[in-house]
């Protein structure tokens, strides 16, 4: 699976063979995600995912956002932004740019969901709900915002082994800890701290190794590209925490809903692009945004955290847990 | 006996009287559970990330033994000696306090959040020769020890006797992340090699069991200290025959509820505190049932590994216990499975929180009351019995309760006046203070200062502390009525209400107020009680605030709230009374 197969191939000189990780490295982000993943399953009972079903407003504001609102606000920031380029560079860019935002949540969010202190049982039922979703979803959002800048023979490919692997990574784990911790609460206490040491060096690892390995992309790309990937998760985030917080969920949930819609799956959306225009010689242009993305989403997802982290958990203290 | 007009309703099986007690102290009666519950679990400590661990009747019994060796034969105490105790709920607790109980010696619980003074005037006025102390609060040590005779110093982790791995863990994220461990500077033996070399003692023949020749029931075991209202702390002087009758006494209240071998109990409220000391700590383990230790229960959201973990039975605790659970989302969407009964005490339970309990938990909540004076148990709701919520409930078995006037003559029923009782719970006295305990025990009846009324089955209602009543033109407003109103509306968290002085009315009622966001404004609260209170009760001022202080029960404490109010005139302002909270519970 490939968090890391941001295979950046890529860029203005597409060369679809550069990889930017290697394999020992692939190989170590997929454990790193196994363990974390158990360590946050260690912390649940089914109990978690029961209560986020019994009061399923959490459920249905996350759909509305991941799948009306993040398509809808890729395809604002393209007419807003993208489309000032020339034509030729657009048109790839723009497709790239509503595929990322037509995608559902990635394994990512859960991690950071994690460290904001938000409800862990909601974010995993979101990332699996709107996983098992995109099959449907993600190509009907491409139509409504994108038929104008697809070719017209476009046969559009969503990896169903991408999707499959990502609920396995995501499913088994979580399942396997909640039995572990079933039976001794003090190997899951233990593997869900590693967990969230796991999580915090994997944060770091992608900073610090994905930014300067990529030092050419980003210097030769345009502010309004840059734009795009960044406002895509930012604005993502906030607007659906403010939505969500609007209809009075409880900042719990809200934090939870706004990573969960924010951070997609930018793995997915790359494969989706080199499974469906195997041959294009826009490649690389059709890869920027999802790969930019994927860069800073890391680094959003970060602050917006450690903002979550400072501004609601001192407003919780007066609230009680009941909303 | 006429008089003693609730026996008639005791439920079967209650008896009117507990008889002879059948153990020649305290460890008499720990040895034989002990010996009954072996290999059952009597403790499991649970840390809010659900780290745990547990000791079985067997391993208490010889641990705390080893205590004991170590306390006569290494320190070289002698019977009667106290030793004070300072630590939260942990595994340690039981191993050291039924140790110090083995050796003979006096048990002086202190609070472990207690500041540097208030640790030296317990430590001084107790004239404790030796402190076990959780390491967290060492730091203190320096600046009390030297003022006090303490010679031995014991400390405890809060991860003792918990797997290896688990526990280094807990160590490393105290030292090195929370800093709540500070390196020790004052001289000090850890438990554990306490313990060791207590045990090679005792290997070589040490006889545990002579230590306590000639301690019986009327030798004293526990310094249990209280505020009181009267400020100054003092000692209330528990024997080994207080604690062991009170103990009697409340499982007779308890009727079949508590099956024996059988039960887990939540033990949320400190151990050091009488109530969770005598019925937790004592009580439970009597009984065989297994104590889930918590910590710290605050954050409430401490608790739900517990209650996720743990098929708990039992669950004794507070109002602000109760009621904060259920607050939490949680807990009212899945509700303890296995729960039994739960225990309220130490302050009034609201009406409105038993119902809401029952409602959500399908199980009874039965409401007690006690002082730390009688070790604590009065009354209590019958659990087989008739159970009338707002009571405090009957008086347990041997016990006479009388609500007198002011010169000590009972009242009618239905007519308000001074608690006071007698029976074989009740304390020898307060530790060196013979005025303070005259004044409090006349002719073996404990003057209680709460104001109450009998009704004409015997159930007792609490109106209010005599202390704390607020003068309003000269009508009694009781706080507790007040507060309860208050309560009612579905926003409130819970409420204070104090007296502030007034020029044309002497006082004046302002509430304090914790609400949920959006909180009701001030108008609604007022026209709420306007609604059920004649108008001299209703508070003519509210003030929000973030939280009341507290007892390290939960226990409101009005003294706190008033004196916030008298740092700062009445029409000048509001005060934070969380800034003059000094206690915020373990």
């Amino acid at each position: 699976m490939s968090i890391m197969s941001l295979s950046l191939a890529v860029m203005q000189a597409p060369d679809p063979d550069h990889e930017v990780v290697t394999q020992f490295e692939q190989v170590m982000l997929v454990g790193l995600v196994f363990v974390i993943m158990f360590g946050l399953g260690a912390g649940l009972t089914p109990r978690d995912f029961m209560s986020a079903l019994r009061r399923p407003w959490g459920l249905i504001i996350g759909w509305v956002t991941q799948f009306a609102i993040m398509p809808f606000l890729a395809f604002l920031l393209v007419l807003g932004l993208i489309l000032q380029l020339p034509a030729e560079f657009a048109a790839p860019l723009a497709l790239g740019a509503l595929l990322m935002g037509s995608v559902p949540a990635g394994t990512t969010s859960n991690i950071f969901t994690f460290f904001s202190k938000g409800n862990l049982g909601l974010s995993l039922m979101m990332t699996t709900n709107s996983t098992l979703w995109a099959l449907v979803m993600t190509p009907l959002a491409l139509v409504l915002y994108g038929t104008r800048f697809m070719p017209g023979d476009l046969d559009l490919q969503i990896p169903i082994d991408n999707i499959i692997v990502t609920l396995v990574i995501l499913l088994v784990p979580v399942a396997a800890a909640m039995v572990v911790r079933r039976y001794s609460p003090n190997i899951g206490a233990v593997m869900e701290l590693m967990g969230g040491a796991f999580g915090l060096f994997f944060i770091v690892f992608l900073i610090a190794t994905w930014v300067p390995r990529n030092w050419i992309l980003l210097v030769g790309t345009a502010w309004q590209v840059y734009a795009v990937a960044v406002c895509l998760g930012l604005f993502g985030i906030t607007i659906s925490y403010w939505i969500a917080r609007a209809i009075r969920l409880h900042p719990m949930n809200a934090r939870t809903i706004g990573l969960e819609t924010g951070i997609q799956n930018g793995p997915l959306a790359i494969a989706i692009i080199l499974l469906s225009f195997p041959d294009s010689p826009q490649l690389g242009l059709l890869l920027l945004v999802p790969a930019l993305y994927s860069l800073f989403i890391v680094i959003v997802a970060t602050v917006v955290t450690i903002y979550f982290r400072r501004a609601n958990l001192a407003e919780e203290q007066n609230i009680p847990n009941l909303l | 006996m006429s008089e003693l007009v609730w026996l008639e309703h005791y439920p079967p099986g209650t008896e009117p009287e507990i008889g002879e007690v059948p153990y020649r102290n305290l460890p008499d009666l720990l040895r034989q559970a002990a010996a009954r519950y072996t290999d059952t679990i009597a403790f499991t400590h649970c840390m809010p990330n659900g780290m745990n661990g547990s000791l079985r009747y067997g391993d208490v019994e010889r641990l705390s033994d080893d205590f004991a060796v170590y306390l006569r034969e290494v320190v070289g105490l002698e019977q009667g000696d106290r030793v004070a105790v300072q630590m939260p709920n942990c595994l340690s607790y039981p191993v050291v306090a039924f140790g110090i109980l083995k050796a003979g010696c006096v048990l002086v619980n202190t609070n472990p959040l207690y500041t540097a003074s208030e640790m030296t005037h317990q430590f001084k006025d107790s004239g404790a020769r030796a402190l076990v102390i959780i390491d967290m609060f060492a730091d203190r040590l320096p600046e009390v020890l030297p003022q006090t005779q303490i010679e031995t110093v014991v400390t405890v982790r809060i991860s003792e006797f918990l797997p290896a791995v688990v526990a280094g863990i807990i160590r490393a994220t105290q030292r090195y992340w929370s800093r709540m461990v500070q390196p020790i500077t004052v001289e000090h033996t850890s438990l554990l090699a306490a313990l060791e070399s207590g045990r090679a003692r005792r290997k070589g023949g040490s006889d545990v069991e002579g230590y306590l020749q000639g301690i019986d029931l009327d030798s004293l075991a526990v310094l249990q200290y209280t505020g009181g209202t009267t400020g100054v702390s003092k000692g209330a002087m528990l024997s080994h025959g207080n604690l062991v009758s009170n103990t009697l006494q409340t499982l007779q209240m308890c009727g079949s509820a508590i099956r024996p071998g059988e039960e887990t109990v939540l033990t949320a409220l400190p151990l050091y505190h009488v109530f969770a000391f005598t019925v937790n700590l004592i009580g439970f383990y009597y009984m065989g049932a297994r104590n889930i230790l918590i910590p710290s229960p605050r954050p409430p959201s401490n608790l739900k590994r517990a209650f996720e973990n743990y098929q708990i039975t039992w669950i004794t605790g507070v109002n602000t216990l109760f009621n904060a659970l259920l607050h939490e989302r949680w807990f009212l969407e899945y509700p303890p499975k296995y729960l039994r009964a739960s225990a309220a005490g130490g302050m009034a339970l609201h009406h409105s929180v038993a119902e809401h309990w029952r409602e959500v938990t399908g199980t009874p909540i039965v409401e007690g009351y006690g002082l730390t004076e009688s070790s604590p148990a009065l009354t209590f709701n019958p659990l087989g019995g008739t159970v009338k919520d707002g009571t405090i409930g009957m008086p347990v078995p041997s016990t006479e309760v009388r609500c007198v006037d002011e010169d000590g003559n009972p009242m009618p029923p239905g007519e308000p006046g001074e608690l006071i009782a007698r029976g074989p719970q009740i304390m020898q006295g307060y530790w060196q203070q013979p005025e303070e305990t005259q004044e409090t025990l006349k002719d073996g009846w404990l003057h209680t200062g709460d104001i109450a009324e009998m009704d004409e089955m015997g159930y007792f209602t609490i109106v209010d502390r005599k202390k704390d009543m607020i003068l309003v033109s000269g009508f009694n407003v009781y706080p507790n009525e007040v507060e309860e109103r208050i309560a009612e509306l579905p926003s409130v968290i819970e409420a204070g209400v104090v007296g502030v002085p007034n020029s044309k009315t002497g006082e004046t009622v302002r509430a304090y107020v914790v609400a949920e966001d959006p909180p009701p404004s001030e108008a609604e609260i007022i026209a709420h009680c306007r609604e059920h209170l004649t108008a001299y009760k209703v508070p003519r001022s509210v003030t929000f605030v973030d939280e009341l202080p507290k007892s390290p029960i939960g226990k409101i404490l009005r003294k706190e709230l008033r004196g916030a109010v008298a740092t700062v005139p009445a029409d000048v302002g509001d005060p934070e009374p969380g800034a003059a909270s000094g206690s915020v519970g373990v």
